[in-house]
């Protein structure tokens, strides 16, 4: 027998140590400064521009004092409406998620696979698109539903969306689909034994579910409760699209308004801004207890196939239910903007409208409105292709390294989480505003900026992939003589390639839909579409901005299709 | 066992406050095939990780073919990948998205060797487990047999200095596992390398090893040929782990004769003769007699003779390729394995016998 190793040494021995830095710890070091300062440079600008009371804005502040916070007991009536808001949605979101997640994990429904596909669009639809359509479906007087109201004769207003409910409702609709995605994970990770054996011992399909059922999946819907109250909390497109013609400010506008008015008073912003961070981290905290202390027999991370019932003639109810709520979610805001972007002055009264394309061309005619577009994808684009790459070292540092400081990476890489998005996008304003590196108003810092509020969603994504595969298979090219690098390229990498095609479609998606730190960002020379399409709303041509949300809309839809379709083979090739 | 092809001193491993191994010391020969046994927890599997090179240990020294890997006191630790070990894994981590061949042929391309070198070392090594003809196959198609077969040439394909094996047959079936035992074995001899193996399985260790190191609570038990880890254990854990066994207690009552021979006061006035492997110290309590090493002859005719128990037996169990007797005697109760062309009834009067040399006097 040929001695292979002894007649190909490898490198000699006595080099490698471990009291040497390794490639490891250097990249651990490296991604911890970079990615930690992303994070905490700018809020450390916010903390300090909410501090200013000097009436001059300069960095830092000529005077400090609290003056700012105190002045938060005047908008009272702002913090109230948020809180109202936020739990009037929470709870609707939390009833929609809850009953169709029962219904399409633990009943016997036609087409069962495809309508939880379904249930998952409204949250590509983003909020502002959402907003925008439901604002066209049903503002008084002139929403389409009222419209129809009229034309039968009926007095007054059916329906008025610019309400706090209407708000809360078109919250619900759009940013609620986090819960019944939730929700269903935790009803898809108990195992069927556990009510098999109530059964077992006599108890009925009733006393079943409320005996063992409802307070194993408690804390799943616990949970799920507390994140997206704070989801709620940070929301901004459809309190600003739906809330300020009724002159309803939440605290996500009220930042809004104080940058916008002249002059801009960031301090107050700033203040708001800090306040509504403080609560959305306070809740995310209590929701990682929740997660932690749960006793959750119920989520082994192992998914079951959970038992089905027949549910009779029941079935066809919640059939009609979830077939209902994707027409309000999904079908009518669409032909709602189809038919709204097509019309030279939207209606719905058909022999009244004049059908034109003038909206599209418009819409890619403009110089400004065509390069937002172009914008935007590049945008996504690029931010997927360097952010993935960097998100897949991060997640194998995270949950595989020993290197030191891995825990603290994960920490700091799931800090964006709990900073609202707009007041994120303040914090970078302010930020970039008082530093010389010339990058405020261009794509990069649009960039950087959507890396850094992307991290969890990409982190987390690939995290999953990450933690399904076996750790030997990985150790084992170690033993083989591969180096990390090689072994990352040659084992980890092509194992992670289903995670990794998904984690990048996520994240084009997101960079393609965001708003709340673009609104703030976007300067001349850098305009994306979502800001756009709130300018070309305030400009108030609902059928332009109609258009382009269609166009937003159509190409995140596309992507969304092919982000089903490669995880639909992955989880194939898993069975 | 020519020359030390690992040498193990004194390794320590911990767990952040758990210690896994502790002060583990051991030589393994070229060629040498040795099985670390013992019960989940007792530091085998994290020693042969630690020789691996993916367990960082805390304290003490490895040396692979004469090159030191790691040592706490030069502050040195080479990464597992430039050991120049290989590794069966438990989970045999085939990788599912390479072909067969391109799973056997990793640790060679690693070593850049020329393509046509490689295609020859990958044939050799998938003849030797008989997986020539799946070399194009997926290997997310294979079933646990074969990919266990695959783990195998892989491992062996590039011909390591040292072959790990972390309990590598715990996923199979147990008729699979039988005959993997018997083709591992014969493997092990034709190519003679230097291997290390992890189980918890006493009858796979005793099978297929050239020694045994039996392990407990993170330390060492016993080392010794799979015969003396039998015949002769040193302890009540080995007595009790390896192979089942009587434990009788009592006190020496005489020095060890020329031959190791001792008499030995069992409990119920007793006296026994019994073999110390070494001179005894005073503190031992016990002997241990394998359950198949005891003799049972009708009627309870033994009175006085050295080695010769009366008793009735209790309880009868039919195994099939053995029967079992639970007997009632002076010093407790006794279990017997006798081959099933012998036979007792229930209740029946006895005498149990069995050799000095088989009734092995344990570290107190």
């Amino acid at each position: 027998m040929t001695d292979i190793a002894r007649n190909r040494p490898l490198p000699a021995h006595a080099v490698e140590s471990r009291w040497l830095p390794s490639s490891q710890g250097i990249v651990t070091a490296a991604i911890l400064i970079f990615c930690g300062g992303l994070v905490a440079y700018p809020l450390v600008y916010l903390v300090a521009e909410s501090l200013n009371v000097s009436g001059e804005d300069a960095f830092p502040p000529a005077e400090i004092g609290f003056g700012n916070y105190t002045d938060l007991v005047d908008d009272w009536h702002v913090l109230a409406n948020t809180a109202f808001v936020a739990c009037l949605a929470t709870v609707m979101a939390i009833v929609i998620g809850f009953l169709a997640a029962w219904t399409l994990t633990r009943t016997k429904l036609p087409g069962r696979p495809q309508l939880e596909r379904l249930m998952e669009l409204p949250y590509y639809m983003t909020p502002l698109v959402g907003a925008l359509a439901w604002s066209i479906l049903a503002a008084p007087r002139t929403g389409f539903v009222n419209q129809l109201w009229h034309g039968i004769g009926g007095g007054g207003d059916l329906v008025n969306v610019y309400s706090p409910f209407g708000i809360a409702w078109v919250m619900a609709l759009f940013e609620g689909t986090v819960a019944f995605v939730m929700i269903s994970a935790a009803m898809k990770s108990m195992d069927p034994a556990l009510e098999e054996s109530a059964r077992v011992m006599g108890a009925g399909k009733w006393r079943t579910m409320l005996t063992v059922t409802l307070p194993l999946v408690m804390p799943g819907v616990l949970g799920a409760t507390v994140f997206v109250f704070a989801e709620m909390l940070g929301s901004f497109a459809a309190a600003f699209v739906l809330g300020l013609p009724a002159r309803y400010v939440v605290i996500t506008t009220a930042i809004w308004q104080a940058v916008q008015s002249f002059p801009p008073d960031y301090p107050r912003a700033s203040a708001l801004g800090i306040a509504l961070f403080a609560v959305m981290f306070a809740t995310l905290s209590f929701y990682r207890l929740i997660i932690r202390r749960g006793n959750f027999a119920t989520i082994t991370g192992k998914a079951f196939r959970p038992r089905t019932m027949a549910m009779g003639r029941l079935a066809w109810v919640l059939f009609a239910a979830c077939v209902a709520y994707i027409v309000v979610a999904v079908v009518l805001p669409i032909a709602t903007l189809l038919l709204t972007s097509t019309q030279r002055f939207a209606t719905v009264i058909l022999s009244q409208s004049e059908f034109t394309l003038a909206n599209y061309q418009a819409a890619f005619g403009f110089g400004a409105v065509r390069q937002a577009l172009t914008n935007s994808l590049l945008l996504g684009v690029g931010v997927a292709t360097v952010g993935v790459a960097v998100m897949t070292v991060l997640v194998w540092i995270i949950y595989r390294s020993r290197a030191p400081g891995h825990g603290l990476v994960e920490y700091v890489v799931m800090f964006p989480q709990a900073v609202p998005r707009m007041v994120f996008g303040l914090a970078l304003l302010w930020a970039w505003l008082n530093i010389p590196i010339p990058i405020y108003g261009t794509l990069w810092l649009l960039a950087l900026a959507y890396f850094t509020v992307l991290l969890p969603l990409g982190v987390r994504t690939l995290a999953g992939v990450v933690l399904q595969i076996d750790k030997s298979l990985e150790e084992c090219a170690r033993v083989c003589g591969a180096s990390w690098f090689y072994q990352l390229r040659t084992v980890t990498m092509p194992l992670l390639r289903p995670g990794i095609v998904a984690a990048w479609l996520l994240v084009f998606i997101a960079s393609v839909r965001e708003l709340g730190v673009s609104i703030f960002l976007v300067g001349p020379n850098a305009k994306v579409i979502a800001p756009s399409i709130v300018s070309a709303w305030l400009s108030s041509s609902s059928e332009l901005s109609a258009a382009l949300a269609l166009i937003q809309t159509v190409a995140i839809f596309i992507a969304v299709i092919v982000l089903f379709r490669a995880t639909r083979r992955y989880s194939r090739e898993q069975a | 066992m020519s020359e030390a092809r690992i040498e193990i001193s004194n390794l320590v491993v911990r767990y952040g406050e758990v210690v896994a191994v502790d002060g583990v010391s051991l030589t393994v020969g070229q060629g040498e095939h040795v099985t670390l046994l013992g019960p989940s927890g007792c530091g085998k599997t994290t020693t042969l990780r630690a020789i691996a090179g993916l367990e960082e240990p805390s304290g003490g020294m490895i040396r692979i073919a004469g090159a030191t890997v790691y040592s706490a006191a030069e502050r040195r630790n080479v990464p597992a990948e430039k050991r120049g070990v290989s590794m069966v894994f438990q989970s045999y981590a085939v990788w599912p998205h390479m072909s067969v061949f391109d799973n056997v042929a990793y640790g060679l391309r690693v070593r850049n060797l020329p393509r046509d070198k490689v295609a020859a070392e990958v044939e050799r090594a998938l003849d030797l487990v008989q997986m020539r003809d799946f070399a194009t196959r997926s290997a997310a198609l294979l079933s646990g047999g074969q990919q266990q077969r695959v783990a195998l040439a892989r491992a062996i394909a590039f011909s390591p200095t040292v072959l790990l094996f972390d309990e590598p047959l715990s996923n199979l079936d147990a008729k699979l596992r039988a005959e993997m035992r018997v083709e591992l074995r014969a493997l092990q001899r034709r190519l003679g390398v230097t291997s290390v193996y992890v189980t918890h399985d006493q009858e796979e260790a005793l099978a297929i090893s050239d020694r045994v190191v039996v392990m407990n609570v993170g330390g060492i038990e016993q080392i010794g040929t799979p015969e003396d880890i039998y015949n002769r254990p040193k302890t009540r854990f080995v007595a009790d782990f390896v192979g089942s066994a009587n434990l009788i207690a009592g006190r020496v009552r005489s020095e060890a004769s020329a031959g190791g021979l001792i008499g030995f006061d069992a409990e119920g006035g007793v006296a026994l003769e019994a073999l110390a492997v070494h001179p005894p110290t005073g503190n031992e309590d016990r002997v241990a007699v394998r359950t198949a090493y005891i003799e049972i002859t009708a009627g309870s005719n033994g009175g006085g003779d050295a080695n010769k128990i009366s008793g009735s037996i209790r309880q009868r169990l039919f195994h099939g390729d053995f029967v079992q007797y639970i007997v009632d005697s002076p010093v407790g109760q006794l279990t017997v394995r006798r081959p099933p062309t012998e036979s007792f009834d229930e209740g029946a009067a006895v005498t149990l016998s069995f050799a000095p040399e088989h009734c092995v006097l344990l570290e107190g």
